[in-house]
C-alpha cells in the first residue's frame, strides 16, 4: 500500500503536464485575436460543453455514432467470426478466402471511402459498411488462428470418444479459440470507433461526433471540436475497460 | 488364498462373454522424418485375454505411447493386424476408451458435463445418461464434485475424472497411457489402489503403459517389457498373484527386481528424435 | 526405402507448388468474373468498369506524370512526419523507462491522448495550421509518435534487469553492455513499434487527404469520387493497398535483418 500522502503528490506530478499544457493554451488564446481564433479560451470550451449537453446537442449526436458503431460491431463480428470459423475448419474455404482476405486487406480502411461513396452513397449504408469491415478483419483473423491453434489435445479426446466434425467444432474448436476471439474483439472495438468517426468525417452526413466535428471544424468553432475529442476518448477509454472486464467474467477459467 | 485364487480365475470366466480380446499380429510403425524413415514399432505380437490387466513398461523411445495410440485409433497408419475381438481398428471407437497422462478435461466445462461429453453419441435417453454420469462419479469417489470445474480439482481428482469419462461408455478395453506419471508420490500410491479398485470391480480389459515398475507389478497380470530402437518386445512376464495385491509381497518384490534388471542391463540412452517424434 | 523417400521428397515438391499456385487462384477467379460482369453490361460506367479500363488509366495517368506527383507528395508528407514522430517517439520512450519522475508527469497525459484515434484530430489541426503541408505533417507524426513511443519505454523497461546486475558484477565495459544487452533487448520491440507507427501513418495520412488536400492519392481518389471517375478510384484504391503493403513487408525485412545483424 502507497501512504496518502505520497499518493496525492502521485496524483499532483501527473496532473502537472495537462494543467501545464491548459495553461498554455489559455496564454496563447490571450495572445491577440488571431490566436483566439484557434486557441479558444479554456472557459469558453467549458461553456460550450455545457452547452451542448443542455440542448441535447451532445447526446443525440453520440448516442448516433454509438448506434452506427453497435450495429457495425455485431455485424461484422458475427460475419468475421463465420468467415474466420470457415477459414479454420476447412482447408478449400481457406484455399479460397484467405488470398483473397489478405490482399483487400492491405488498403488502408479510408482509402475504401471514395470507393463505397460511389457504389452505395454517403449516407447511413456506407458509414455502417466501413464499420463492419473495419471489425471484420481482426475479428477473420483473430477466430481463424484461434480455432487452428485448438488445443490438440483437446481434439483428441473429440477423436476418441468419435465426435463428428460438427460436434468437434461446437463442443471443441469454438469454445479453445473463445479467448483469441476476444482478442480480437478487443481490437475489433477499437477500429469500430475509429471507422465510425472517420466515416463520419470524411461523408460528413447524418449525426454523429464525427458530423459534428466537421461542422464545428467549418465553422471555425475550436470548442465544439475540443468537446468532441474529448467525447471520443473518454467512450474510447470506457468500452476498453467494459470490455475487459466482461472478458474477465465470461474467461473466469482461463484464469487458474 | 487358494479361495481367494479360485474366486479370481472364476470372475475371468465370467467376463469372457463380454468381450474385449485384443490381438496384434506383426504390427510395424515407422514415420517419415524429412527424407528418413524411423521405424518406431517392429513385429509386435500380443495377446491381450478379455478382463486382463497388462502393463507395458519399457525405456523412452520404445514406442509405447504410440502403440496405445494405434490401438486406440488415433493413428491407422501402419502395417500389420490389431484386432479386437477379431475386427480390424481403423478408427477410434466407443468401445475403446483411453485416458492420459494430462487429464484433457475440457476446462470450459463442469465435471459432470465433462463426462456426460463422453455419451454424447450414445442414443440413451437423457436420464440413463445422467444416471450412468452420476454411476461413474460414484466409482471413482467423486461425488460432491460434479459441479466443480476442472481447474478446481487437484491433479488426482481431475485424473480420476478423467477414468469415469473414459469408462462412463463401457468400453471393451481401457487404454492408460501414463496416467498417474504426472501425479505426486501418495496421490500415486492411492490412485492405484484406487485403479485396482475399480478393476476388480469392473472387470474391463486394461493396458497401462508407465515408467513405473512397481506400479506396473503391482496393478498387472501381465508385464510387457520393450526394448527400443526400433520399438519392441523384448519380454513377456505373467504375475499369477490374485488382486489386491500386498506391495510389500516378496514374490511382487522379485518380479520388481528382476524386471529392473532387465532394464537397466543396457544403458538407457534416450533417442531425443524419437522422442520428439512420437508426440 | 530408398524409393519410398525419393518418391517423398518429390510429393514435398508437388506440394510447394500446388501451394503457391493455389494462393493466386481465388484473385484470378474474382478477376475473371470482375470481367465477365463488365462484359454483361449490367452494372453502368459510374459503378463499374473493366479492369482493363483501371488498367489503362493507370497508363493514362503514369504518362501524364500525374500519378508520380501524388504519390511523391504522399510519400514524401508519409515520410517527414513518420522520421519526426519515431524520432520524437523514441526519445519519449526511452526518458519515460529511464526516468521515473518523466514518467510520473508524463505517463497519465500520454495515455489519455493515446486513447483518441488520430482521426479524430483531423479538424483540430486543420484549424489550428490550416490545410496546407504543415497540418498533414503534423498528422502522421502524431499517428507515428504514439506506437513507436509505447514500444521504446516497454522495450526500456523490459531490460532483463537481473542481466544488468550481472553485468555489474562482472564489471562489464559500458560499451560492452549497450552492445551485448541494451540493444539487442531493445531494438526489436522498437522495431516492431516503428512498423506498427508506418502502417498507421499511412492510414491517417490517406483519411487527412481525402478530407483537406490538394494533392496526394487520397485527394487524387476524392476528386474521383466527386467526377464519378471510378476508374481513377480503383487506381487509387489498388495503390493505397500496394503502398501499404510495400511499407509493411519491406519493415518486416529490415527487422529480420537487422535482428539476424544483431544476435
Amino acid at each position: 500500500m502507497m501512504k496518502p500522502a505520497r499518493r496525492i503528490f502521485g496524483l499532483l506530478t501527473g496532473l502537472a503536464v495537462p494543467l501545464l499544457c491548459v495553461g498554455a493554451w489559455e496564454l496563447a488564446s490571450r495572445q491577440s485575436a488571431a490566436h483566439a481564433w484557434a486557441f479558444v479560451p479554456v472557459n469558453e470550451v467549458w461553456r460550450s460543453f455545457w452547452a451542448l449537453l443542455n440542448n441535447g446537442d451532445l447526446a443525440l449526436n453520440f448516442l448516433a455514432s454509438l448506434r452506427s458503431m453497435l450495429t457495425g460491431l455485431i455485424l461484422g463480428s458475427l460475419l468475421g467470426i463465420a468467415v474466420g470459423a470457415l477459414m479454420g475448419v476447412s482447408r478449400i474455404a481457406n484455399i479460397l478466402i484467405g488470398p483473397l482476405y489478405h490482399m483487400v486487406r492491405q488498403v488502408p480502411l479510408m482509402g475504401w471511402m471514395p470507393l463505397m461513396g460511389l457504389w452505395f452513397g454517403t449516407g447511413t449504408f456506407s458509414k455502417n459498411l466501413m464499420v463492419v469491415v473495419a471489425v471484420f478483419y481482426p475479428m477473420v483473423l483473430h477466430t481463424y488462428e484461434g480455432i487452428r491453434n485448438a488445443e490438440k489435445h483437446h481434439l483428441e479426446v473429440a477423436q476418441v470418444f468419435c465426435f463428428t466434425r460438427w460436434q468437434t467444432f461446437v463442443q471443441v474448436s469454438l469454445l479453445d479459440a473463445l479467448p483469441s476471439i476476444f482478442t480480437g474483439f478487443l481490437n475489433a472495438l477499437a477500429f469500430a470507433w475509429v471507422a465510425t468517426v472517420g466515416s463520419e468525417l470524411l461523408f460528413g452526413t447524418g449525426a454523429g461526433l464525427g458530423s459534428l466535428m466537421l461542422i464545428a471544424q467549418s465553422a471555425s468553432e475550436m470548442e465544439v471540436v475540443i468537446v468532441c475529442i474529448v467525447a471520443i476518448g473518454v467512450t474510447g477509454c470506457l468500452m476498453n475497460y467494459g470490455i475487459g472486464r466482461i472478458r474477465k467474467w465470461l474467461l473466469g477459467w482461463r484464469y487458474m | 488364498m487358494a479361495a481367494r485364487l479360485a474366486l479370481y480365475v472364476n470372475e475371468e470366466e465370467t467376463v469372457e462373454a463380454a468381450g474385449g480380446t485384443l490381438s496384434i499380429r506383426g504390427l510395424c510403425k515407422s514415420y517419415a522424418l524429412e527424407d528418413r524413415q524411423v521405424s518406431v514399432l517392429k513385429d509386435i505380437q500380443l495377446d491381450i485375454k478379455p478382463g486382463h490387466f497388462v502393463c507395458i513398461v519399457g525405456p523412452s523411445g520404445c514406442g509405447k505411447s504410440t502403440l496405445l495410440r494405434l490401438i486406440v485409433g488415433l493413428d491407422s497408419d501402419y502395417a500389420g493386424e490389431i484386432l479386437l475381438d477379431g475386427a480390424r481398428i481403423t478408427a477410434p471407437s466407443l468401445d475403446r476408451g483411453i485416458v492420459f497422462q494430462d487429464h484433457r478435461l475440457f476446462p470450459w466445462m463442469r465435471l459432470d458435463e465433462n463426462i456426460a461429453l463422453a455419451l454424447l453419441n450414445h442414443d440413451y435417453p437423457k436420464a440413463e445418461k445422467e444416471r450412468r454420469v452420476a454411476e461413474y462419479i460414484r466409482l471413482v469417489n467423486l461425488t460432491g464434485f460434479e459441479k466443480a470445474r476442472p481447474h478446481q480439482l487437484s491433479g488426482g481428482m481431475a485424473q480420476r475424472a478423467a477414468i469415469a469419462r473414459a469408462l462412463v461408455n463401457e468400453p471393451r478395453i481401457l487404454l492408460l497411457d501414463e496416467p498417474l506419471g504426472a501425479l505426486d508420490a501418495l496421490t500415486r500410491v492411492y490412485l492405484q489402489k484406487e485403479l485396482q479398485r475399480i478393476w476388480m470391480e469392473r472387470r474391463v480389459t486394461m493396458i497401462m503403459v508407465t515408467h513405473d515398475v512397481e506400479e506396473a507389478v503391482y496393478l498387472g497380470d501381465e508385464i510387457i517389457v520393450m526394448d527400443a530402437h526400433p520399438g519392441r518386445i523384448k519380454r513377456s512376464i505373467k504375475i499369477p498373484l490374485p488382486h489386491p495385491r500386498d506391495r510389500a509381497s516378496s514374490p511382487l518384490q522379485d518380479i520388481r527386481e528382476e524386471i529392473l534388471n532387465e532394464l537397466t542391463a543396457t544403458s538407457p540412452e534416450p533417442d531425443h528424435l524419437e522422442e520428439a517424434v512420437r508426440i | 526405402m530408398s524409393t519410398q523417400s525419393i518418391a517423398f521428397s518429390a510429393w514435398q515438391y508437388q506440394g510447394r507448388l500446388w501451394r503457391k499456385a493455389r494462393l493466386w487462384f481465388s484473385p484470378l477467379v474474382l478477376l475473371l468474373i470482375w470481367f465477365q460482369v463488365c462484359r454483361t453490361g449490367f452494372f453502368p460506367e459510374q459503378i463499374l468498369v473493366s479492369p482493363g479500363v483501371v488498367l489503362e488509366t493507370f497508363r493514362e495517368l503514369w504518362v501524364s506524370g500525374e500519378l508520380q506527383e501524388h504519390l511523391g507528395k504522399s510519400l514524401y508528407r508519409l515520410a517527414l512526419g513518420f522520421v519526426l514522430g519515431v524520432v520524437l517517439g523514441i526519445t519519449f520512450g526511452v526518458g519515460m523507462g529511464l526516468s521515473k519522475t518523466v514518467e510520473r508527469l508524463f505517463s497519465p497525459f500520454f495515455n489519455a491522448i493515446r486513447q483518441v484515434p488520430s482521426i479524430a484530430f483531423i479538424p483540430m489541426f486543420i484549424l489550428i495550421f490550416g490545410v496546407e503541408e504543415t497540418f498533414k505533417i503534423v498528422i502522421v507524426l502524431k499517428a507515428a509518435f504514439f506506437p513507436v513511443a509505447l514500444a521504446a519505454y516497454d522495450a526500456v523497461k523490459g531490460i532483463p534487469q537481473r542481466f544488468v546486475e550481472v553485468a555489474k558484477v562482472y564489471r562489464l565495459p559500458t560499451r560492452h553492455l549497450v552492445s551485448k544487452l541494451v540493444l539487442p533487448s531493445t531494438v526489436p520491440p522498437i522495431l516492431t513499434g516503428m512498423r506498427l507507427s508506418l502502417t498507421r501513418a499511412w492510414i491517417v495520412l490517406v483519411a487527412a487527404e481525402l478530407l483537406a488536400a490538394d494533392s496526394g492519392l487520397g485527394q487524387m481518389m476524392e476528386m474521383g469520387r466527386q467526377m464519378f471517375r471510378i476508374d481513377v478510384v480503383m487506381v487509387g484504391v489498388i495503390l493505397t493497398g500496394v503502398v501499404g503493403f510495400v511499407l509493411d513487408r519491406g519493415c518486416q525485412w529490415i527487422e529480420r535483418h537487422l535482428v539476424r545483424w544483431n544476435t
